[in-house]
C-alpha cells in the first residue's frame, strides 16, 4: 500500500466506516473520498473489529454507528478504545442529548448526528492528531516507567521495606524516586523525549494498573481525579493525562461490567462453597464479595463479554460496576479459559505486577478446605497463618484489580495470577482458569473488593477482620478483589484466604483463613502476583487492590520457607493490594497493617507503592522474603513506552505462567486486549 | 431529442419533490458527492434506500405483529430507519419514523400502527417519483445526469 502521505496530511488518512445501514455507508463512503481520505466501509461491528485486530496499524480513526444488529455500538468503541486506543467517533440518527452524552462518556472522540454532512467529515482529522498528540505526550513522560519497573529489583524491597511503614512513606517514596529517576534516565525507551511525532503510549501494565488501581481505590471511585490518583501512584515518567486517559477507559469498563452483569445471568456454575456463592445471583456484589466468592463463572463471563467471546454464564452481580469489575477481573470464569482472562495474566506474570490484583480472594469459592470459610474466608482468625491463604487471596484481589482495570484483558490477566498457590496448597496450576473451576469463588476472598466503597478502607479495616470473608463490601473497596480471589481460589483447593479476612488494607488478609501452608504454595507459584490477598477470601476486608504479585513472590517464598513470619505481614500488604486495584496507594497499604512492617518485602508488593515498576513489585517483596526470583514479570510490567505497541493495553497476555493455556485461550495476544501490553511486547 | 427540455423537466419534478418535502437538503448533499468518478451515484444510492428501507419497513410490520407492544423493539427497528431516510434525505418518511418513535415513546399502539401505514404511503411515493425523475434524467442524457439541474 501506498505509504502514508503524511506531509500531505489529512489526506490519505486511513477511515474505517461501520454501519449496518447501506445507504448511509455508501453517502460517507463517498464523502470521505472526496475528502481525500482513504475510506474503508464495514457493515458488520464484529467484522470491523477483527480488521482492526489483524491489522493495527491500519486505521486511523474509526467512525461507527451507534445501533447495530451484531454489537452495540458503544462496545466496539470501548474494545477499540481499549484495545488500539484509536479515535473512534459515534454516529446516530438520535440526536437527543442523553444519546450524545453517553457517546461522550463511552469515550467517543466525537460524536456525529445524521445525516453526516461533509462540512463535520472534513474535521475528524483533528481527532487523529489530537489523540497522537497526547498520546505522545504520555509516552514522552512515561518512557522511563518502563525500565524502572523492570528493572527494579529487589533492592526495592529492602527500601520500601523500610519504609513500609506508615511513617514511611515519604522515605520509602523518595527512594523509590530516586531509583526510578535512575533507571528513567538510563532508559528512556523511545530514546528521545522531544521525539513527538510518534512516541508510544504508556503501557499499562499490570503493575502500574495495579497502582493505580489502589490509588483509585484509596481516593475512592467517585473522588479520584487523575492529579491524586497520579500523586500516589507516584510513578515517575507518568503524566497527569496518562492517568485522566486510563481514569476515563476505567471507568467505562467499570460500567460495562456492570451492565454486562445487569444482563448476565449468574450462573455461578461453580458451587461455591460457601452458600454466598449463591448469592451471587444476585447481583450483588457485595455480597459476593462478603461470601469472597466471584463466581469464576461471572468473570469469566466478565471476559468473555470484554474479549467479545460469547460470556459463558459468568454471571457477575451487577451490584456495583466496580465490584463487577472486580469480579469478573478475578476472572471468575468457572471456565479455564475464561479465567485466563484477568487471572491468566496474573499468573503468568507471576512476576507480573499483576500481583496488582489483588488477588485476594481467588474463586471464592475455593477453599474448600474451609468449610466455613465464608465466613472466615479471610481466615481472619488467624492473620499470620493466613499468610499462606493470602497469597491466594491476594492474588485474586490481584486479578480483580487488573481485571477492573482491563475491561477486557483484564479478566484475563487476573485468571493468571491467581494461580500462586502456596506450596502448600493444592491448588492446580492451572488453577487460574480455574477461577471457574475453584469451584466458585468458595474463597471469594475477596470478590470484589469494591473499591469504590470506600477509599479509605484499607485504613479503616482493621486487623481484625473479621472473617469477613466476602469483601466487606461496604468496607472494602476491595470489592474489586473479590473477583481476584476467585481467581485463586479457583485454583487452589485452599482457603485462600487470605489471611486477613479483609482488613488487610492491603489485601493481606490475613483473615486467617489463610491456609496455612497451602496459601502459601499458593504464592509461590512465582506468580506472586497474587499478592496475598490472602483477603482473597472475601476479603471483603480489603483486599484492595491487587496486591500485585509481586508480594506473592516473597510470599511465596514465604510460604516456601514454611512460615515466614512475614507472611503475614506480606499477606497484609498484599491484601492492601488486593483490593483489585483499588488499592489505595501503596503507601496507605504499609501503614495500615502493623503486621505489614515485616512485610516490608511485601509492601512493596503491594503494588502500587511502587511505582517503580510494576514489576518490580513482586521482586520487591522477594527482597524481604528473600528476594523472590524476578520472574521476569516484570516485563510485563508496564512497559511504558516501550513504544508499542501494545494496542490493547489490557491485554496480558504475557503470563508465562502455566496458565498460559487459559491465556492462549483468550486468544492469544492478538484476541485478549493485552493490558499490560505483555503480549508478547515485552 | 430535445435533452434540454427533458433536463427541464427533470429539474422540475425535483423542484417539485423538494418544495413538497419529499426530499430535503442532504439530498443536494448527496448530488454533489456525484462526479465524473461516480456518474451515477444519485441512483445508486437510491436504489440502496429503497432495497433496504423495504426491508426494513417489512421488518418493522412483522415486529409489531410478532412483539406487540413492545415499543423498545420497534423504536429501535425505526431508529435504523429513520437513520436510512436521513442519509438519503427522504423528509416526508423521516418525519413519519419520528412521529413513529414518539408514538412509541408515549406507548401508543394505534398511532404507531398509523405512523407505519403514513411511512408506507411516504415510501412508495417517493419510490415512484425518483424513479420518475431518474428516467428523465437518463433520457435527457449523459450530460443530463451528470450535472447537477439547476433548480
Amino acid at each position: 500500500m501506498a505509504p502514508p502521505e503524511e506531509d500531505q496530511f489529512p489526506v490519505g488518512m486511513k477511515v474505517l466506516v461501520v454501519d449496518d445501514d447501506p445507504t448511509c455507508l455508501a453517502v460517507l463512503n463517498r464523502m470521505l473520498v472526496q475528502c481525500r481520505y482513504d475510506a474503508t466501509t464495514c457493515s458488520r461491528a464484529t467484522v470491523a473489529l477483527s480488521m482492526l485486530r489483524e491489522n493495527r496499524g491500519g486505521f486511523d480513526v474509526i467512525i461507527s454507528d451507534v445501533h447495530m444488529p451484531d454489537m452495540d455500538g458503544f462496545r466496539l468503541l470501548e474494545l477499540v478504545g481499549l484495545e488500539l486506543d484509536l479515535p473512534v467517533i459515534m454516529m446516530s440518527a438520535d440526536s437527543s442529548t442523553n444519546a450524545v452524552m453517553k457517546g461522550i462518556k463511552h469515550g467517543a472522540c466525537d460524536y456525529l448526528i445524521k445525516p453526516v454532512r461533509m462540512e463535520e467529515l472534513k474535521n475528524i482529522w483533528q481527532h487523529v492528531v489530537r489523540k497522537k498528540f497526547s498520546g505522545n505526550k504520555e509516552h514522552e513522560h512515561s518512557g522511563s516507567l518502563d525500565d524502572t519497573d523492570r528493572t527494579r529489583p529487589t533492592n526495592n524491597d529492602n527500601e520500601y521495606a523500610s519504609s513500609a511503614n506508615d511513617g514511611a512513606d515519604d522515605s520509602w517514596k523518595s527512594q523509590k524516586k530516586k531509583r526510578d529517576k535512575e533507571d528513567d534516565d538510563s532508559e528512556l525507551e523511545s530514546g528521545d523525549p522531544s521525539n513527538s511525532s510518534k512516541k508510544p503510549r504508556v503501557v499499562w501494565s499490570v503493575e502500574l494498573h495495579q497502582q493505580f488501581v489502589n490509588a483509585v481505590n484509596h481516593l475512592g471511585i467517585d473522588k479520584a481525579v487523575p492529579k491524586k490518583i497520579l500523586e500516589l501512584m507516584n510513578v515517575p515518567g507518568l503524566t497527569r493525562e496518562n492517568v485522566a486517559s486510563h481514569l476515563q477507559k476505567f471507568r467505562l469498563y467499570l460500567k460495562r461490567i456492570a451492565q454486562h452483569h445487569a444482563g448476565m445471568a449468574n450462573p455461578y456454575g461453580v458451587p461455591a462453597s460457601s452458600a454466598q456463592m449463591a448469592s451471587l445471583g444476585g447481583l450483588d456484589f457485595q455480597t459476593l464479595a462478603a461470601s469472597g466468592q466471584i463466581p469464576p463463572q461471572a468473570l469469566a463471563a466478565l471476559q468473555d463479554e470484554l474479549l467479545g467471546r460469547p460470556a459463558n454464564s459468568l454471571v457477575l452481580p451487577a451490584r456495583d460496576q466496580s465490584s463487577l469489575r472486580l469480579a469478573a477481573i478475578k476472572g471468575n470464569k468457572p471456565h479455564g479459559e475464561r479465567e485466563i482472562a484477568f487471572g491468566q495474566p496474573l499468573y503468568k506474570c507471576q512476576n507480573n505486577s499483576y500481583g496488582a490484583f489483588p488477588q485476594s480472594s481467588p474463586a471464592a469459592g475455593r477453599m474448600p478446605s474451609f468449610s466455613g470459610w465464608p465466613n472466615n474466608k479471610l481466615g481472619m482468625t488467624d492473620p499470620t497463618s493466613t499468610l499462606g491463604n493470602v497469597n491466594n487471596s491476594q492474588n485474586s484481589n490481584i486479578v480483580l484489580h487488573e481485571l477492573q482495570q482491563q475491561p477486557d484483558t483484564m479478566l484475563s490477566g487476573t485468571l493468571h495470577t491467581l494461580d500462586v498457590k502456596p506450596s502448600g496448597i493444592v491448588m492446580p496450576s492451572q488453577s487460574l482458569n480455574t477461577f471457574a473451576a475453584s469451584e466458585g469463588l468458595s474463597h471469594n476472598q475477596n470478590p470484589l473488593i469494591m473499591p469504590s466503597q470506600s477509599s479509605g478502607f484499607l485504613t479503616s479495616i482493621p486487623p481484625s477482620m473479621k472473617a469477613d470473608s466476602v469483601l466487606p463490601t461496604s468496607q472494602s473497596p476491595n470489592s474489586l478483589l473479590g473477583g481476584i480471589d476467585l481467581i485463586n481460589q479457583a485454583s487452589t483447593s485452599q482457603p485462600f484466604i487470605s489471611s486477613h479476612g479483609g482488613n488487610l488494607p492491603g489485601l493481606m488478609n490475613r483473615n486467617s483463613n489463610v491456609i496455612p501452608s497451602q496459601g502459601m504454595s499458593n504464592f509461590q507459584t512465582g506468580n506472586n502476583l497474587y499478592l496475598v490477598n490472602q483477603n482473597s477470601m472475601g476479603l471483603g476486608s480489603k483486599p484492595q487492590g491487587v496486591l500485585k504479585t509481586e508480594s506473592t513472590d516473597s510470599l511465596s517464598q514465604s510460604y516456601g520457607y514454611g512460615s515466614n513470619p512475614m507472611d503475614s505481614g506480606l499477606l497484609s500488604s498484599q491484601s492492601k493490594n488486593a483490593q483489585f486495584g483499588f488499592l489505595h496507594s501503596p503507601n496507605d497499604v504499609t501503614g495500615g497493617w502493623s503486621s505489614l512492617q515485616n512485610m516490608d518485602n511485601y509492601r512493596n508488593t503491594v503494588g502500587p507503592s511502587h511505582p517503580v515498576s510494576s514489576s518490580s513489585s513482586f521482586q520487591s517483596s522477594n527482597a524481604a522474603l528473600g528476594k523472590l526470583p524476578d520472574q521476569g514479570r516484570g516485563k510485563n510490567l508496564g512497559f511504558v513506552g516501550k513504544g508499542t505497541c501494545i494496542p490493547n493495553r489490557f491485554a496480558v497476555d504475557e503470563i508465562e505462567s502455566p496458565t498460559n493455556s487459559l491465556s492462549h485461550s483468550i486468544g492469544s495476544s492478538g484476541d485478549i486486549p493485552d493490558m499490560y501490553g505483555f503480549s508478547g511486547q515485552m | 431529442m430535445d435533452y434540454s427540455n427533458l433536463r427541464r423537466q427533470a429539474a422540475s419534478m425535483k423542484k417539485g419533490l423538494f418544495d413538497q418535502g419529499h426530499l430535503d437538503e442532504q439530498f443536494r448533499q448527496v448530488e454533489d458527492l456525484q462526479d465524473e468518478a461516480s456518474p451515477n451515484f444519485v441512483e445508486e444510492v437510491a436504489v440502496l434506500f429503497f432495497k433496504d428501507s423495504g426491508r426494513l419497513i417489512s421488518n418493522l410490520e412483522q415486529a409489531l405483529e410478532k412483539y406487540p407492544r413492545d415499543f423498545n423493539r420497534w423504536d429501535a427497528y425505526m431508529q435504523q430507519l429513520k437513520g436510512s431516510c436521513s442519509s438519503i434525505g427522504a423528509s416526508r418518511m423521516k418525519s413519519e419514523c419520528m412521529s413513529f418513535k414518539d408514538n412509541c415513546g408515549k406507548g401508543n399502539v394505534e398511532g404507531c400502527m398509523g405512523c407505519l401505514q403514513k411511512l408506507k404511503r411516504e415510501h412508495a411515493i417517493l419510490r415512484q417519483k425518483l424513479e420518475s425523475y431518474f428516467q428523465l434524467l437518463r433520457q435527457a442524457g449523459p450530460t443530463g445526469a451528470a450535472t447537477r439541474p439547476v433548480m
